[in-house]
């Protein structure tokens, strides 16, 4: 396998909310490799933006690293940086955007409207590179084109306003480009987007990472974006990874009950006439301490176990581990649910 | 058996904007529901299908043809009884739950706020008996009902606004995008919801999405509508397998699914509006397969089968 380029170790992130604790990130351990898309799934609130967030010192006030290591190792020839201790902002500034990047879902927002968006992105190429003006504009041309725009020399001196939301989504992504970084987080950048958008836009992200040679992570909620582009995909639940694989581990061969239940609740797996499944409950209370599976609660078929003992990372392959009592050899056997079978053969569309 | 129209949409036109700036938002849209289905409109931002369902809602005026629900019509000037009856008949359930709910109003009044304008002579107990009724059969608890909006998840507000609309025992229910702004587990729940208030109370529905694996889950019969026209229409399985219309064609091919090999190799088909030659007569709605109609010229009918 490649090199890493970053490492999370055991992390841990807790917010203060109103005099309580909310562990929103419980001792979370993670490998980037160099040039890879790794996938990070989940439902809203389950901490996969927290904790892709901490990696660029943008936590809200409130929040805070307890714990564990976040190394860096996108510096050549220098030790690791373990991003937990930045404190600074000033050494903030000098990680963010020049080593890791972040794009947004809603490209509307993280423009300004204010400016031309070759503005924009010459800003950024002349804060990360050594360039002059001259420079630094034909630059910006060209990373417009390479984020598909066409007419460039036109749309350089055109607002935001004037772009619509796919064209708007490359413009961030040039800016992003723009600073040169190792690792690109996009946290849902197609969610906004109609469907043959969001395709040219994932197109366009597979086509950069060889470019540039990017390490891309993907915050995402939805299943189907994620077969399309990610490589790996980890998949959260409660601040907690529990289950991480290759793209055909995980579609394939799912092993966590939270894994299976989510591609089970997937309207392209549903037959007209009967009800969809769907996952009962709620996710659990954060600001409390979980015992045991954080699934159990909301899986009929949780062992005694779950309710008891937190599971550990078994591996099941090489590339693939998942926290489920399940994989003990002591657990009784149980079978895939049918949706396995159903994306194994392919019978989708 | 002929099946009774409840909703017909004769060549509706809706124009945006004044003399010097006109958008055409919807060029002459024709489509038939029948009582006791769920009928889809796919399309993309800026397509106009949810010009379409405003139109019938009567938020937007039309600027030509008709709408016809049970025969009659209801665009334009109507009388007040026709009026009330529509208001009372035809609901909507709308995309973001953030939004759409009254901040500053308790569940009860949210709820309630459409009924008490309908059935003014309502007493205070019948009224609270109705809205506990409501928040029940949408799954809810009724001590929600003196609660805000903000202290619900988003699973839980959509849920409220579908309360809203079912109070009015309506038998029209237009809804627009009611799970894409909801996380994946969440939306299997709506949709479910959805589909058993249909079996139990006969309900139709207009639903309003750009997501045809949703639509195929949920529709009996699909309309892909692109820049203002319908371009192609038929029974939901029919039309997703047959799909004609290159721009069927290409949003089917864009929709992602789970499945890496799949995807990997699928190839992304990509709709050119110029690949149209209309220049010797305009294109016409045709049928091309059995219940399956697709706007077309001449020409293209032959190519495109």
């Amino acid at each position: 396998m490649a090199d890493k380029i970053l490492t999370a170790k055991e992390l841990e992130i807790q917010f203060k909310l109103r005099g309580k604790t909310l562990n929103a990130i419980r001792g979370v351990s993670l490998d980037l490799y160099k040039g890879e898309i790794l996938a990070i799934v989940g439902e809203s609130g389950s901490g996969k933006s927290v904790f892709t967030k901490s990696f660029m010192g943008l936590l809200d006030r409130n929040g805070r690293v307890a714990g564990g290591r976040i190394l860096y190792y996108g510096r050549d020839g220098e030790e690791p940086l373990d991003l937990a201790t930045v404190k600074r902002e000033k050494e903030w500034y000098k990680i963010r955007g020049h080593e890791i990047a972040m794009i947004m879902q809603d490209p509307m927002t993280s423009l300004n409207p204010l400016k031309t968006i070759g503005k924009q992105i010459m800003e950024a190429v002349l804060l990360h590179q050594d360039v002059n003006r001259a420079e630094a504009k034909k630059r910006t041309l060209k990373y417009l084109e390479d984020v598909g725009i066409q007419d460039v020399a036109r749309r350089f001196s055109q607002y935001p306003h004037e772009f619509s939301g796919g064209m708007r989504q490359r413009v961030v992504i040039a800016i992003a480009i723009a600073c040169a970084p190792k690792i690109l987080i996009c946290d849902e950048p197609t969610t906004a987007l109609d469907v043959t958008i969001q395709a040219q836009i994932l197109d366009l992200l597979k086509e950069l990472r060889h470019k540039y040679s990017l390490s891309i992570i993907l915050i995402t909620h939805d299943l189907g974006v994620v077969a399309n582009i990610a490589d790996r995909v980890a998949v959260m639940y409660a601040g907690d990874i529990i289950e991480i694989g290759t793209s055909e581990d995980i579609f394939y061969d799912p092993k966590h009950p939270y894994t299976q239940a989510l591609l089970s609740s997937l309207p392209q797996i549903g037959v007209k006439g009967t009800d969809l499944f769907s996952i009962p409950g709620t996710p659990p209370n954060l600001f409390t301490e979980i015992r045991g599976d954080a699934f159990a609660p909301r899986n009929p078929k949780a062992l005694k176990i779950d309710f008891l003992k937190t599971p550990p990372y078994f591996q099941v392959s090489p590339t693939h581990k998942a926290k489920t009592w399940l994989l003990d050899p002591r657990a009784p056997k149980v079978e895939p649910p049918a949706v396995v079978e159903k994306i194994r053969n392919g019978g989708l569309f | 058996m002929e099946r009774e129209v409840l909703l017909e949409v004769k060549d509706l036109d809706v124009t945006y904007g004044g003399r010097k700036k006109k958008f055409h938002a919807v060029k002459k849209v024709n489509f038939k529901i029948y009582r006791g289905e769920t009928f889809g409109l796919v399309g993309e931002s800026g397509s106009g299908k949810t010009t379409i369902g405003r139109a019938i809602m009567r938020i937007v005026p039309s600027s030509g043809g008709e709408i016809l629900y049970k025969g009659e019509k209801i665009n334009g000037k109507i009388s007040k009884e026709l009026d009330r009856r529509v208001i009372k008949e035809i609901q909507m359930i709308f995309q973001d739950p953030q939004a759409s709910l009254n901040e500053r109003a308790k569940v009860d009044e949210i709820i309630s706020e459409g009924l008490m304008n309908i059935e003014k002579g309502l007493g205070r107990e019948e009224r609270k008996e109705r809205v506990e009724q409501a928040i029940l059969d949408v799954g809810l608890l009724p001590e929600f009902a003196s609660r805000f909006p903000h202290e619900f998840s988003g699973g839980q507000r959509q849920r409220i606004g579908i309360a809203r609309a079912l109070i009015m025992n309506p038998e029209f229910i237009i809804a627009d995008e009611p799970i894409s702004a909801l996380d994946v587990s969440v939306r299997a729940q709506v949709l479910n919801l959805l589909s058993d208030m249909q079996k139990k109370r006969q309900i139709t529905y207009l639903f309003i999405a750009h997501d045809l694996s949703v639509m195929r889950f949920i529709t009996d019969r699909i309309a892909v509508i692109h820049k203002g026209r319908i371009v192609e229409m038929g029974e939901t399985e029919e039309l997703i397998r047959h799909a004609i219309h290159p721009y069927t064609r290409a949003l089917l091919s864009a929709i992602p699914m789970p499945d890496p090999k799949h995807e990997r190799e699928k190839k992304l088909l990509v709709y050119d509006p110029d690949m149209h030659d209309y220049s010797t007569g305009e294109p016409e709605w045709r049928e091309l397969r059995p219940g399956h109609f697709v706007l077309a010229d001449e020409k293209e009918a032959k190519e495109w089968l």
